[in-house]
């Protein structure tokens, strides 16, 4: 690969979160008015808080080279858990849940890690399991959140200043992602497992607890998002999952974290985030046939992997 | 012998900086069967790669049949008629004899795109019975025994090339009897005779010098990337191959030997009768403190297996390690780390750099989990522990954030040395450290070594030639065939000639 | 394995006990590739058991009919499962497929009436799908799981898209006639799908192509060395079963008369553990024909005997799960030392 060609594919992948989130802010404002007012900005950020916390922690298996098929059932599954346990227990449900969480995140990263099956096939399966609990609670379709415990959930429609709370959530789980990512050996060794696994391996480093670990990070944050769905639109809906693994790995990917592990950033990812839920919003604004959000979103997911690809710098055989 | 098939001139190769052949003349007339000797690295399966289409060289030229030859690609020389029976299996287990020889040139069997296997199977017979063999080549490649797999291989390679050059074809067969049984080894050289006898030529790499003294017209011996002998086999003096393969070309003070350190009578780390079943049996030693111990033995000798044991990539069948007065079992490098040992493994790129992290990154892996306060790596701290490794070493980068890949090998390689020393680990196995260095690197890793001794560790070297095991080491360990056949102690001024060494390895 | 061994030390030497390992190998490989046929046995035995009509020949066609659809979809599958990569898109693929052949024949939604061209248009657009899925895993070297999946949830939106929330009903007589009738007590769907398969079997088994599948799935290098143009191959692959996935939804929609984007809907795990079990490798290079239709069959009786069980219809997803878990967690190679992502 000659020299100008990796500058240019460097640049593009530390660039395209940034330039992208640009390119969709000024197309938007040009084609749908008030895109850019306070409301529509604040509906963003609120649309956006759940899916932050997941694309967040989603990123973490990406850069070991793996994914999660089934963070959107992992959703389904805790929104359903919350919406109806909420009535009687209150706030605390949020904790049972990061606890839930933990044991499904660990439970993929166990099976990954220990019996050494590709990550896509396990949570494939898995995904199976946690829309089982969903269904199963929720037979027929969303469950309400009774009227007389609205007042709990209502913290979340409360803003701070012009920023929804949830957001703020949001921000805050993503910068206990980003300190986790940079400042800790587990973080370290996420991304050294992604780049070389063998000789991540070699060098000492304990993999599979790496791997596991990644994966537990993502289990807490899809459930904790679950939760969030289920305070947000105060029902226990069973299918609120079902796009949302496509938008959050779209999210990961237009961030420009590469599908083959080692290398990315929560940061990034989070302007990815923000970047196709102003690109959902906008096309509401215009009008636009809410059929062709999965399309536009899958499109993203493909441009932005191909730009992403960086295979030239490894010797590996895609398969 | 015949006319002159293939004539190569002025050969050389280099790998950026290094140089790995240079100036390779070689002559092979038809019905001959050349043999090649040389140490590990000593140029013989590059010169290989260049000749079979695998790599081009650097200079030189070469000439098949008075024509000038190139190959850019291993089928292309294929279709000049010569070629190569690689080490590594190169057949495909889930098909059939038949289907493998014929992979790709299906052409001629198939009608409307449909393959008629029965013909094929007609053909392959005929193929198999060239080497004496005669199977049904309708069973599947897997099913078969190593040893008809490498028969088979041979067939295959000469189906292709006599296709285009029958009687006039190349055949290089890189140590194709480590996997074979007396027996077998006699049934290969029969058919070798039949090949040559038809025309064709071969080259015969193998350490084993019974072999080629048996079965070759003339032997080549490399060393060092040069040709330092052409003889006829007959009346060949075996003293004198040793001689030509493996004299002493550098010095003592390459391998800084004022700086080797006598190690202390402190034993940390015991080996008692260790195996590997199919690798390696009854290993024993006892390694110092401050020590070199360097495993001398050609390849499949069973010393990569010890390494891998040692560093916890394989699990040994039998026997003990034990450290601090404990036997150790590692399931893993990681619980092997934690005992303190720790690897830098023989292949750069593959094992041993993570390529697209920084250099800070590759120093501090084995020793993060040691670096952190509270759960949390400072940044600043980790940022001057790399410099400081930089300055160390002299590894040439322009920052501790610059991505190892975009370093040269022996930078590269210094890096990784870093990595083990920041590790903490006493005990530390090279695998081959110098590999695809250059010379000026090489001595600035033979000075981390003695670093490393001075301080107190402890090394076991699997040496990239037997010169360099020698030089490093303070006493030296020789391998054959999975057992220990011999100890040599390796003190300044008191080390072994070369030729006792090579006596016990082959 | 490892006391065997310890004995065995004494008594070989090294070179011996190399070739002796190598055998102990192979021996477990072939112990792996009977396990499906006895798995097999076993099942039928189950179903024999369990069902006092299970060999009447009402049962043994109602099995037939059920292997159809998937038996269709493994074609595509095992190719693609055979040089070790995967195909997320299958159900995308057919959901859309069924959605726009529903809309280009006769239907209660619209006056298109194009009969067997409208069947043929909707094989040339799931190959073509297929075609640019392959390009861009080739050419711009992306993992096979990541685009299949987001080609899949593209084709799946661009699904709904055509009949926009209500299904279309389908009226074409020729559909009808295919869906209803029956030649020798057998549907004509049943004979199509395994003629279809047939065919499959056919081009993996006695082609050159076929042949160089199983040759990159095993070892893609020495391939590569052979002049194989394994670029080439994995395209082709890739467009056959876009290819597949379209004439097993066209299928699916004759079937059910109806083209909407959930016809493909769990169409594929049930497959992909059919083709594990049968003897399939997620790696690649195992598997076959013949194991696939083992591993259908065995899929197909236990799925009739949990539901003669009573089994939850959404427990029975679970369930797939952790059987693809322990079949392919046993057919691992134990000694693999590196990592799976």
């Amino acid at each position: 690969m000659t020299k100008k060609k990796a500058f240019k594919q460097e640049y593009l992948t530390k660039y395209m979160y940034l330039i992208s989130l640009v390119l969709v802010m000024v197309v938007f404002s040009i084609f749908a008015p008030g895109f850019l007012s306070l409301y529509s900005l604040q509906n963003i950020m609120f649309e956006a808080a759940p899916l932050l916390i997941l694309a967040g922690g989603l990123s973490f298996i990406i850069y070991t080279g793996g994914i999660d098929l089934g963070a959107g059932a992992m959703v389904s599954c805790t929104c359903v858990l919350t919406g109806i346990y909420i009535a009687k227990m209150g706030n605390i449900i949020v904790l049972l849940m990061i606890l839930a969480g933990v044991v499904m995140g660990t439970l993929n990263g166990v099976i990954t890690a220990k019996l050494k099956l590709p990550s896509f096939i396990v949570t494939l399966c898995t995904q199976n399991f946690w829309n089982y609990v969903a269904l199963i609670l929720c037979p027929n379709g969303s469950i309400i959140i009774p009227m007389n415990m609205r007042s709990i959930v209502k913290w979340t429609t409360v803003k701070i200043g012009v920023i929804p709370s949830t957001f703020l959530l949001a921000i805050l789980v993503i910068f206990l992602l980003y300190v986790f990512q940079q400042y800790t050996f587990y973080g370290k060794s996420i991304f050294a497992v992604g780049a070389n696994a063998n000789a991540t391996r070699l060098a000492g480093v304990n993999i599979d607890a790496a791997q596991i670990s990644a994966f537990t990070i993502s289990g807490v944050c899809s459930a904790l998002a679950g939760a969030l769905y289920a305070y947000k639109l105060k029902s226990a809906v069973p299918t609120i999952g079902t796009s949302l693994t496509l938008t959050a790995i779209a999210s990961v990917a237009l961030g420009g974290t590469s599908m083959a592990g080692g290398r990315g950033s929560v940061l990034r990812t989070s302007i990815g985030v923000l970047t196709i839920t102003a690109v959902t919003s906008g096309l509401d604004m215009m009008g636009a046939d809410p059929l062709w959000k999965n399309i536009i979103i899958g499109v993203i997911l493909i441009g932005a992997v191909c730009l992403n690809s960086d295979s030239q710098g490894r010797d590996l055989i895609i398969k | 012998m015949g006319e002159l098939l293939f004539e190569a001139k002025g050969i050389g190769k280099d790998y950026g900086a290094t140089t790995v052949l240079h100036d390779i003349d070689m002559k092979i007339s038809s019905g001959e069967i050349i043999g090649l000797i040389g140490e590990n690295g000593a140029g013989k399966s590059t010169l290989m790669k260049i000749i079979s289409g695998v790599e081009k060289q650097s200079f030189g030229t070469m000439t098949l049949r008075g024509k000038p030859y190139s190959a850019n690609t291993i089928l292309e020389a294929n279709h000049h008629g010569i070629g190569m029976v690689f080490q590594e299996q190169s057949l495909v287990g889930n098909l059939t004899v038949a289907q493998n020889i014929y992979l790709n040139r299906e052409k001629k069997y198939s009608t409307a795109g449909f393959v008629s296997w029965r013909k094929m199977n007609v053909d392959a017979k005929k193929a198999i019975a060239r080497l004496g063999l005669d199977l049904d080549t309708s069973k599947k490649v897997r099913d078969l025994d190593f040893a008809t797999r490498q028969m088979i291989e041979i067939a295959k390679v000469l189906d292709v090339v006599e296709e285009t050059a029958s009687g006039k074809a190349i055949i290089l067969l890189d140590e194709p009897t480590t996997v074979l049984s007396n027996e077998e080894i006699d049934k290969l050289f029969e058919n070798m005779r039949n090949v040559a006898a038809r025309g064709n030529a071969i080259i015969f790499i193998s350490h084993r010098l019974d072999e080629v003294l048996k079965i070759t017209d003339r032997i080549y011996v490399f060393k060092d990337g040069a040709e330092t002998a052409e003889m006829p086999t007959k009346g060949a003096d075996i003293n004198i191959l040793y001689e030509k393969m493996v004299g002493r070309s550098t010095t003592g003070e390459f391998y800084v030997e004022h700086k080797q350190t006598v190690p202390t009578d402190e034993v940390v780390m015991s080996v008692k009768d260790l195996s590997v079943f199919g690798s390696f049996n009854h290993i024993s030693f006892d390694l110092h403190k401050g020590e070199v111990l360097g495993l001398c033995g050609v390849e499949g000798s069973g010393k990569e297996s010890i390494c891998a044991v040692l560093v916890g990539d394989e699990a040994p069948t039998s026997g003990e390690i034990v450290i601090n007065g404990k036997n150790q079992n590692f399931a893993n490098p990681y619980q092997a780390r934690k005992k303190g040992i720790l690897g830098v493994p023989k292949e750069r790129r593959s094992e041993g750099m993570i390529g697209i992290l920084s250099l800070e990154d590759n120093i501090l892996i084995s020793h993060l989990d040691g670096l952190t306060k509270r759960g949390l790596l400072n940044g600043k701290k980790t940022r001057a522990i790399a410099d400081e490794w930089i300055k160390k070493a002299g590894i040439k980068c322009t920052s501790a954030e610059e991505r190892i890949n975009q370093l040269s090998g022996g930078n590269a390689q210094k890096v990784i040395f870093a990595r083990a020393l920041e590790s903490g680990c006493r005990i530390l196995i090279l695998n081959h450290p110098t590999r695809g260095v250059d010379v000026g690197s090489k001595e600035e890793i033979y000075s981390l070594v003695r670093d490393m001794t001075a301080a107190g560790n402890s090394i076991i070297l699997l040496g990239d030639t037997l010169d360099e095991c020698i030089g490093l080491s303070s006493r030296c360990i020789v391998l054959r065939d999975g057992l220990i056949t011999g100890s040599f102690e390796c003190q300044v001024g008191n080390k072994p000639s070369q030729k006792n060494i090579v006596e016990k390895m082959m | 394995m490892n006391r065997k061994w310890e004995n065995a030390i004494k008594e070989y030497s090294v070179g011996q006990q190399f070739v002796l390992r190598v055998k102990d190998d192979a021996k477990r490989d072939r112990i792996t590739r009977i396990a499906p046929v006895i798995l097999l046995v076993i099942m039928t035995l189950i179903g024999a058991v369990s069902q006092k009509d299970f060999f009447s020949p009402d049962n043994l066609v109602n099995i037939l009919y059920q292997m159809s659809i998937p038996l269709v979809i493994s074609v595509g599958l095992m190719l693609v499962l055979l040089i070790g990569s995967i195909d997320l898109s299958i159900e995308g693929n057919m959901g859309f497929a069924g959605s726009l052949v529903a809309f280009l024949v006769t239907n209660g939604t619209n006056s298109n009436n194009f009969g067997i061209w409208g069947v043929l248009f909707c094989i040339f657009i799931g190959a073509l799908v297929g075609f640019i899925t392959g390009f861009l895993h080739v050419k711009a070297r992306i993992a096979s799981f990541i685009v299949t999946y987001a080609i899949g949830s593209i084709m799946t939106g661009a699904a709904v898209l055509i009949y926009k929330g209500t299904a279309i009903k389908v009226l074409d007589p020729a559909f009808e006639v295919i869906s209803r009738n029956k030649f020798l007590g057998i549907p004509y769907l049943t004979i199509i799908a395994f003629a279809v398969f047939l065919i499959g079997a056919l081009i993996l088994n006695y082609t050159a192509f076929g042949r160089a599948v199983y040759a990159i799935g095993d070892n893609e290098l020495a391939a590569a060395s052979t002049g194989i143009d394994v670029g080439k191959v994995k395209i082709l692959v890739f467009t056959i079963s876009g290819c597949i996935a379209s004439i097993a939804g066209i299928l699916m929609c004759i079937r059910l008369k109806l083209g909407q984007s959930s016809i493909g809907a769990d169409q594929m795990f049930p497959v992909v553990t059919s083709i594990v079990i049968g003897g399939g490798s997620l790696a690649g290079g195992k598997g076959g024909a013949l194991a696939s239709f083992i591993g259908v069959l065995i899929y197909t009786e236990l799925v009739n005997w949990l539901t003669l069980m009573g089994v939850n219809v959404y427990l029975r997803g679970v369930i797939q799960g952790i059987i693809i878990i322990i079949a392919v967690a046993l057919t691992i190679n134990k000694n693999r030392r590196t990592i799976a992502k």
